[in-house]
């Protein structure tokens, strides 16, 4: 009898102070997640996790544009969610509310991430979240038609600006290259990585410096650019690019890894096996943007462990290989770990797996600050105005430093 | 006496209401007004006055998205209106499948205006939208809707109207409905015609309709939000920038203190047209009963 209470005693001690994964089990989290294609290939995997670990997980999905502000307002006033799919630039304004996971950390086999996607999950030294979807922008190219010409994919930015040149045939409908110009973030992100190239800083020494001559030379480069893309891109947005390829019209597009997949998409793709893939140009350095989709604990949440067993699982490697292999529709979900995107299936799945390796491990990062996602947001809205023509490049240069500045009080 | 005494009682319950879902949140919203309030700080919330006001004053964007909100709403309201009292006047006709004809212009009405704009944002896509498909083989060209600033401005009021054009046809047609025939008949006898009936029986009966129609949709075309945000999301650059999608922005950062003087700021600019438009409307009317 009092051996049967020693060990009643002992299970619950131990159940209270270490969670196994059966001390889980019957427990509910909340997930906030990116609505559309990401949510699918999670759901389609749910189950074998639920199964697995007895953990229910409630999906919140919202799409792109509204995820950050509900996730703001939620974590912001005690709200219901445990656990947090999140794009890495809002790590740093939301770290304040945040499950700091140094040591949590250190049970994952962190050898096998690529060093940089780790470095996204972080702020000022502390780990906030597991990577789990990176994404890297790339150059898509035609290859067939760069056969028929003879050229090589674009190394520079000059040499870009001349391939979209030399496929530039509107009476063909044939356009040069594809790429936003309307009031959409990738608008200003396309400006910024041209600026990046250049030697430009979004933010430097604490201050928004733009306008510098490096900025005017890349921002120059991405205006040359619009004089050869389709007729609309001044009303295009992330999943226009990839139908401007998929319907043939594009030779050339400068897309986030995640939307090349559906190009290779035989249903949906007319151009789907003719598409090479290669680094962003350079001019005086080569910056691919990061832009890594991770998974964060609420530091409020009453399911902390339950909530790092679903966060460790969504950036293992089991989901990872699922993920790569789900049918493509608009997006994807790629892997964080070298033994997904090494793997001999994962390449022939997605034919631009080296390229998004190769591109990840030269990244460059967004600033890393508090007032980021309002930083982001100005630039958006003055690269913008840029390209409706309501300022000039050097106004609009101008005009985001004093926005940068007036952002971080400065 | 008493039963006007109790008959106040009665108020109560309303008057609560009200207080509770109107008042309060009021309130609250011009209080945090007042204060500089971000939410990814919530350590640091200063109270600063008039600051947020001042600020929207001297910002050129928030101007200028006042400018483009009176633009749309006018646009819009003239537009809605017209195409309203046209539908309703031609409607007050008997003809033939009137019924089902009345029924399918009334449909955009039970379109959730999210899924209606997003529909038309398909429909205007510069290259698979089926519009400048149509446009082009009958040789009107391609006209640039969403990615051109005066067009946007065009798009997102010609879809405002088509869903809203019913709501107006409905409230001018019930009150042409109710109007006395015997007025029209008596018109008639005295051998006036169709436009003078319109002007000196029909206009002067359904001016207090009309303007009522005019007054909601002025506000809620102030407050457009849904369509605009999936058309254009306020650009290109800031050509259909309204209020709302400054407002939108402040609180998805999560600048409360802006975001809610934002919101007053818009209270009071409907408050004034509802005003200047019941003024400019009544007053003739009034003057010449007196």
């Amino acid at each position: 009898m009092r051996t049967k209470t020693f060990f009643l005693v002992l299970a619950l001690v131990l159940s209270s102070t270490a969670s196994p994964v059966w001390a889980q089990q019957g427990k509910s989290i909340t997930l906030s997640m990116l609505a559309g294609y990401k949510e699918d290939v999670l759901r389609a995997s749910l189950p074998e996790f639920e199964k697995k670990t007895g953990i229910k997980v409630v999906v919140d999905a919202s799409p792109f544009g509204d995820l950050y502000k509900k996730q703001l307002l939620s974590l912001s006033t005690g709200g219901r969610y445990d656990v947090l799919f999140m794009d890495e630039p809002w790590i740093a304004p939301l770290s304040e509310f945040l499950l700091p996971l140094n040591e949590r950390m250190k049970s994952l086999d962190l050898a096998d991430f690529v060093p940089t996607t780790v470095a996204s999950g972080a702020f000022q030294g502390t780990q906030y979240a597991v990577p789990v979807d990176p994404n890297v922008q790339l150059l898509v190219y035609r290859k067939d038609l760069f056969e028929q010409k003879g050229l090589k994919p674009p190394a520079t930015w000059d040499e870009l600006v001349a391939a979209a040149k030399a496929f530039h045939d509107p009476s063909k409908q044939q356009y040069g290259i594809a790429i936003t110009a309307s009031s959409d973030i990738q608008t200003a992100l396309y400006m910024l990585l041209a600026i990046w190239s250049y030697g430009g800083e979004l933010v430097d020494n604490g201050r928004g410096s733009l306008n510098s001559a490096a900025g005017k030379k890349g921002g120059e480069v991405f205006l040359e650019l619009l004089k050869f893309t389709p007729p609309n891109v001044k009303s295009y947005n992330f999943a226009d690019v990839n139908k401007a390829i998929q319907l043939g019209q594009a030779a050339m597009a400068i897309q986030w890894a995640s939307g090349a997949r559906p190009m290779e998409d035989k249903t949906r793709s007319s151009v789907a096996g003719k598409l090479g893939y290669t680094l962003v140009p350079k001019a005086v350095r080569q910056t691919p943007m990061r832009g890594v989709w991770t998974i964060a604990v609420a530091k409020n949440s009453a399911n902390q462990d339950a909530a790092w067993q679903f966060a460790t699982w969504l950036s293992g490697k089991e989901f990872g290989q699922a993920a790569v292999k789900f049918p493509s529709a608009t997006s994807a979900i790629h892997s964080p770990r070298f033994s997904v995107l090494k793997d001999a299936g994962t390449k022939a799945t997605l034919p631009y797996a080296d390229t998004l390796l190769a591109s990840l491990q030269i990244t460059k990062e967004r600033p890393r600050l508090r007032e980021y996602a309002d930083i982001q947001e100005n630039l958006r809205v003055t690269a913008g105005k840029l390209t409706a023509g309501e300022l000039t490049l050097e106004a609009a240069l101008k005009e985001i430093d004093a926005g940068t500045n007036r952002i971080l009080g400065k | 006496m008493a039963a006007g005494g109790a008959g106040r009682w009665f108020l109560l319950p309303g008057l609560a209401f009200l207080f509770t879902i109107d008042l309060i949140p009021l309130v609250y919203s011009a209080w945090v007004s007042f204060y500089n309030w971000w939410l990814i700080r919530p350590r640091d919330v200063r109270f600063v006055g008039l600051d947020n006001y001042v600020r929207l004053g001297v910002d050129p964007e928030f101007n200028r998205a006042v400018v483009v909100t009176t633009l749309f709403t006018a646009g819009a309201v003239a537009l809605e209106f017209l195409a309203g009292l046209g539908l309703a006047l031609l409607f007050a006709q008997p003809f033939r499948f009137l019924r089902p004809i009345r029924v399918l212009l009334l449909l955009p009405l039970f379109v959730v205006p999210v899924v209606g704009a997003t529909m038309w944002r398909v429909i205007f896509h510069p290259e698979v939208g089926v519009l400048n498909h149509y446009l082009t083989t009958f040789g009107l060209g391609h006209p640039p809707w969403l990615s051109d600033p005066t067009w946007a401005l065009v798009s997102i009021t010609l879809v405002d109207a088509w869903r809203t054009i019913p709501f107006m046809f409905l409230v001018i047609y019930a009150g042409l409905e109710v109007l006395p025939a015997e007025l029209f008949e008596a018109a008639a006898v005295d051998g006036a015609s169709a436009w003078q009936s319109f002007r000196h029986i029909t206009v002067p009966l359904l001016t207090y309709i009309m303007l009522l129609a005019v007054l909601i949709r002025g506000m809620d075309a102030f407050r457009e939000f849904d369509i605009i945000f999936v058309l254009t999301g306020g650009g290109p650059g800031t050509a259909t920038q309204t209020i709302q999608i400054l407002n939108y922005r402040a609180f998805g950062l999560g600048h409360m203190g802006q975001a809610n003087a934002i919101g007053i700021v818009t209270l009071v600019l409907v408050a004034v047209m509802c005003f200047v438009l019941m003024r400019a409307i009544l007053r003739p009317r009034g003057a010449a009963q007196a």
